[in-house]
């Protein structure tokens, strides 16, 4: 498995990724995986042990993940990892990290260094996000970091 | 979008797709080259398309094509579409007559 | 040259994230080339960025945000028509222009042309936040209470590249007004803004999940009165739940409206409310002070006009009748004393409507120039508009308009077609839209007659999809193809102002010819029926559609 970080937080290896569903059944599980489906907030009796959730994405047009990604952090408060895997593409890099999530999980051939380029494509963007990001000029403009 | 899953009497198919760099309509020939006019196209009976159309989508890539779907024609002096659709994709916007397709 | 006055004025940053995109999208076009994108990956990618394969060739769909853009880059649009396309463009029902005969390779040349004039094709199509519309006389009207064009420039920029709202369930459209009278349909939209002046400051009344397609579903009220800091934190939530609800498991079913309609309004206000409380309201506020700062690259009209401006307006009309015709039905009143607002049809007699040559899109730059500050508005009625001219001036504007045959007197009667592409263009139509657009124009193409029948509004969609508006026409016609001849279904009593209302079906659906027959019966029928006064619409709500059903379907 090739993982690629998007931001500052280093991914790490997790020998044991626990679905969900089975979460309750296993009551030391540091690593859950979520389906695009999910609803984040049945995390919440678990996230306090939980150091990475991984948000599926079940083909790149499934928009959903950004919602997860960006409800952990924000109204959940989770401080672990997120990570992304599944039909990803490398043109969404900068969306993933925005909302919040750390690293994906590289699909086999993918060039970690069209990853690279379009995690640092812009240097503007429009609205506010997840991450704490300096204003850019005038009106509702940030710079990425 | 319309397949034709049965032809009627008088019924062949043909090959087209859009040119992947400009978009232009093209047609299939005996040889696998994709050309504009449909007068160059082969005409195919159901089965035979059907190995037609696998292999063409197969090489779609390399032969610079993208969209390639068969097309149910009349096969008479002239090669026409059965569809007004199909008929408007091989001469061009009726709106437009300066923009038909040279034949 | 004076900054163009009507539309947010670029600065460095901005222009630096149009030459990113552009660069973005240059490489995407490269990966599909050489195969490393498939057409499946690709091809919700090359749509975000305004590009379809259609028909004929791709088609290019250039943003006009908010409908308004300057001379110079009118001026580029020509260009554009002249250099990568066959002459010419067309003006949608989105406000926007696109062209039909565009070059996948040319793409990347073109969008850096367009971002010479600060302009790009970022979201005009793809299920994201589509380019937002606006009143096509906003800021200049008489009627409206707020200006809505700084919200709807906040509105572009808060979803341009929104990291979250990118890969939505389906498209997402938004449109935003100023005034009681509604000219942009707010609410046949996923989200429809009507803006007016409260006790403390500007609020905003929402509507939610009105919509076309096949499914038409006018739009309710989620929230009467959002106050302007909360604007962007109440859309990101009703956004937010569309995005994790909304089903993606069928296209037809994946809009806003069918999740509203599911789960009722009053349940979506409770999970948008539900939202907001979990939500940082600092962290979306959005303040006066950011509002100011948009508001400030706004240019503003010096409006000056002589004391007889009206007065010599008013003697021309009276020496010209057929001026005055044109008057009556293609100005709007101005805020400003000694000004109007001028509608120019894109709609000749026998025409495409929409359609714009290269020649007469610099034309209207050049008229722009001289009677309107240099501004352009696109309407989602596929006309234009000056929007500040001198009324001591408006006959000049009139006879130059003559000369390149845009002087067509029919805005907002039945000339005044409004037509999808249809399946000569379309790659998802049953049927041609635009050939029965031009029989019925020339049908009803005398400008007396037009005046004589009055307000009627006829929408041509080539399918389901209604991208011709057709469910909100007063006479509606929906191609249907049967066995493969075009016929055309008539709905009646269509409207997409403050009375939305969704066209009833009139009975069979009639082929091309016939279908031009039984509208000029249903109109003679009104005429003869009509009392002083009355519209077709109130005729129509007076006595029911049976005497028109009746009508059409006579000689069948």
């Amino acid at each position: 498995m090739k993982l690629f970080d998007l931001g500052a937080r280093a991914s790490n290896f997790h020998e044991q990724l626990v679905p969900l569903d089975e979460l309750q059944n296993f009551p030391d599980a540091r690593a859950v995986l979520l389906e695009a489906e999910h609803d984040p907030e049945r995390l919440k009796p678990f996230l306090a042990h939980l150091e990475l959730v991984v948000l599926r994405f079940p083909i790149f047009r499934d928009g959903r993940p950004f919602t997860q990604a960006r409800a952990l952090r924000e109204y959940l408060g989770f401080n672990g990892e997120i990570r992304a895997e599944g039909h990803i593409l490398p043109d969404q890099a900068a969306f993933l990290k925005r909302c919040g999530v750390d690293s994906v999980v590289l699909s086999e051939g993918s060039d970690p260094a069209l990853w690279e380029k379009q995690l640092h494509r812009f240097h503007e963007a429009y609205q506010r996000a997840v991450l704490p990001e300096a204003p850019l000029g005038v009106g509702l403009r940030v710079k990425p970091n | 979008m319309k397949r034709p899953t049965r032809l009627s009497a008088g019924e062949k198919l043909v090959l087209t797709a859009n040119r992947l760099l400009d978009g232009q309509i093209v047609w299939r020939d005996a040889f696998g080259q994709w050309l504009p006019q449909i007068r160059h196209a082969e005409t195919y009976d159901a089965e035979s398309a059907e190995l037609a159309l696998e292999n063409a989508k197969h090489n779609a890539q390399r032969d610079g094509v993208v969209g390639v779907y068969e097309v149910a024609v009349q096969d008479g002096s002239a090669i026409e579409p059965v569809s007004v659709r199909e008929r408007i994709r091989a001469h061009g916007p009726t709106v437009h007559p300066q923009f038909a397709t040279e034949a | 040259m004076n900054a163009p006055v009507g539309h947010y004025q670029y600065d460095q940053i901005d222009r630096n994230f149009l030459q990113s995109r552009i660069e973005e999208f240059e490489s995407q076009v490269q990966r599909r080339i050489d195969g490393t994108l498939t057409e499946d990956e690709f091809k919700p990618l090359r749509l975000m960025n305004g590009l379809y394969l259609q028909l004929h060739a791709y088609m290019l769909r250039i943003a006009i945000p908010y409908g308004i853009l300057d001379s110079r880059q009118m001026r580029k649009l020509s260009d554009i028509a002249h250099r990568y396309d066959r002459d010419y463009g067309h003006f949608t029902t989105r406000q926007n222009i696109q062209f039909n005969w565009i070059r996948l390779e040319d793409t990347p040349a073109i969008l850096r042309e367009l971002a010479d004039v600060d302009m790009h094709a970022i979201q005009t199509s793809g299920n994201c936040i589509r380019n937002v519309t606006s009143d096509e006389f906003a800021g200049a009207a008489a009627d409206e209470l707020v200006d809505p064009r700084v919200h709807a420039e906040i509105l572009r920029q808060w979803s341009t590249l929104h990291p979250e709202f990118t890969f939505l369930p389906r498209k997402f459209k938004i449109a935003i007004s100023g005034s009681p009278n509604d000219r942009v349909a707010a609410r046949f939209h996923d989200i429809g803004i009507l803006a007016r002046p409260g006790v403390d400051g500007t609020v905003f009344r929402i509507f939610v999940g009105g919509g076309m397609g096949r499914t038409p579903i006018i739009g309710q009220e989620i929230f009467d009165a959002v106050p302007e800091d909360r604007l962007l934190a109440t859309l990101e939530a009703i956004v937010r739940v569309y995005n994790a609800h909304g089903r993606r498991d069928n296209i037809y079913k994946a809009r806003i409206k069918i999740l509203v309609q599911a789960i009722g309004i009053e349940a979506y206000r409770e999970a948008v409310e539900a939202e907001l409380a979990l939500m940082n309201p600092d962290h979306y506020r959005l303040t006066p002070e950011t509002v100011a700062a948009i508001r400030a690259r706004f240019a503003v009209p010096e409006l000056v006009a002589p004391d007889n401006a009206s007065e010599v307006l008013a003697q021309q009309r009276i020496a010209d009748r057929e001026f005055d015709l044109w008057v009556r039905s293609n100005t709007h009143e101005h805020r400003a004393s000694g000004h109007i607002i001028a509608v120019v049809s894109m709609k000749p007699a026998g025409g495409i409507p929409g359609d714009a040559t290269s020649v007469q899109m610099k034309r209207l730059a050049d008229l722009a120039d001289v009677h309107s500050f240099g501004e352009l508005r696109i309407t989602h009625l596929q006309n234009v508009v000056l929007g500040h001219v001198r009324q001591d001036r408006l006959h000049d504007l009139w006879l130059s308009l003559r000369e390149v045959g845009l002087a067509s007197a029919n805005v907002g009667l039945i000339g005044d077609i409004v037509a999808c592409p249809g399946l000569d263009y379309c790659a998802l139509a049953n049927s041609r839209s635009i050939p029965i657009a031009q029989k019925l124009g020339a049908r009803f193409g005398n400008a007396d007659l037009q005046a004589e029948i009055g307000a009627l509004s006829i929408n041509i969609s080539g399918c389901i999809n209604a991208c011709g508006h057709h469910h909100a026409g007063n006479i509606g016609l929906l191609g249907v193809d049967k066995r493969g001849e075009e016929f055309f279904q008539i709905t009646l009593g269509g409207r997409a102002d403050q009375g939305a209302a969704i066209g009833s079906i009139l009975g069979p659906a009639l082929p091309e010819d016939d279908t031009v027959d039984a509208i000029a019966r249903i109109v003679d029928c009104y005429l003869g029926k009509r009392t002083a006064g009355e519209t077709f619409l109130d005729t129509l709500s007076r006595l029911g559609d049976v005497p028109f059903k009746d009508a059409a379907y006579e000689a069948v």
